[in-house]
């Protein structure tokens, strides 16, 4: 109940249409069981953990959106490569490239089409992805810095709860101390982890 | 180069047009800077200032003096600010998977989940956005660090 109330007063993470918050839910309470964290401080750190996590995911899906939407021009291209031949109408070809990379979208007879009419000219279904890579590369590179960026930061707020609990714990021991030798005990800054320390 | 004519009447075009003239215009003019207010502080925005005060004095416990809770207010901001700038990133996700949806190419059978497609139609803007979002959580860490009367965290590189 205590957690509920602490995730009650911090900003909800957004989620996209297509996103389930259950998912997200569950993402979070597998990383709390990991963490433990105590007080609000540290559920913002778990949270935010979680958010940078969460995004990261979306991110490597779209990753492969990058490479699927390059996927036609791709395939046009190489089927263009495969089927240009000397003295054949550039109308011809463009209709005939048309209707097969059409086909592969079809079904998996039209794949096998494709297939044969890649082999015929020594190559495979693996010089489609090749080229739709290629065709995106710059659009992967963005990404890949985004996602270097996102791990920096996910990397960091673990930092940051363990930094936390370090000085926490310094905090503690200081008090503790200070209790021993019987002096003055000032109030601990550290006043929203009392209960959970407690 | 110009002429003496010519730069006499480039002088008179240039005199006629000196900006809006209208309150209306000059109010639009004003916002003309305007993209997205994330560099602004969610402090401005009055209708979070009652869920900042909670988060707030959530952080603070029980303590009660006014620099511990402007403290911690600061650190309630800066959390504010970080969501503020992944909801920026959703709704903008979101408008790109409305607009896709509108006017996709004629390939469904392998066409790649709506939100991922989307993602990467944005991808330039999101991570313009990401500076933002680096900003709000380097001022949450050091907010949070500066609460505890710690100077770690400004002087540690690898934070």
């Amino acid at each position: 109940m205590r957690r509920r109330n602490e995730l009650a007063v911090l900003p909800k993470l957004p989620l996209l249409i297509t996103e389930s918050a259950d998912e997200f839910d569950a993402l979070r309470d597998a990383f709390e069981q990991e963490i433990k964290p105590r007080g609000i401080i540290e559920q913002m750190y778990v949270h935010d953990f979680c958010s940078i996590v969460w995004e990261i995911l979306r991110l490597r899906r779209g990753r492969a959106a990058i490479v699927n939407a390059a996927f036609r021009d791709a395939l046009v291209h190489v089927l263009t490569e495969c089927l240009t031949k000397p003295g054949k109408l550039q109308l011809d070809l463009d209709d005939q490239v048309q209707t097969l990379a059409l086909a592969w979208f079809k079904n998996e007879q039209g794949k096998k089409r494709v297939a044969k009419t890649l082999n015929e000219s020594g190559f495979d279904e693996y010089a489609i992805e090749g080229e739709a890579i290629r065709r995106s590369s710059s659009a992967l590179e963005l990404l890949n810095r985004m996602l270097a960026s996102l791990e920096a930061r996910r990397d960091k707020a673990l930092r940051c709860i363990g930094d936390y609990r370090d000085g926490w714990g310094r905090q503690l021991r200081g008090l503790s101390d200070r209790m021993i030798e019987g002096q003055d005990v000032p109030v601990l800054v550290h006043a929203s982890s009392e209960e959970s320390a407690a | 180069m110009a002429s003496e004519r010519q730069i006499a009447a480039n002088r008179a075009n240039a005199r006629k047009s000196s900006g809006p003239r209208s309150s209306a215009g000059k109010s639009r003019a004003s916002r003309n800077a305007y993209r997205h207010g994330l560099s602004l502080s969610v402090g401005t925005n009055a209708p979070l200032a009652p869920q900042l005060e909670t988060l707030a004095r959530k952080i603070a416990g029980n303590a009660v003096d006014a620099i511990t809770l402007e403290r911690a207010r600061e650190i309630a901001q800066a959390e504010f600010d970080l969501a503020r700038v992944r909801r920026a990133k959703v709704a903008l996700i979101e408008s790109a998977r409305a607009c896709a949806a509108a006017d996709r190419p004629p390939m469904p059978p392998q066409d790649p989940d709506q939100s991922a497609e989307a993602v990467r139609r944005v991808l330039p803007d999101l991570r313009k956005l990401d500076r933002y979002e680096r900003r709000a959580a380097v001022q949450r860490d050091r907010a949070v660090f500066g609460f505890y009367g710690r100077e770690k965290f400004s002087n540690n590189p690898k934070l």
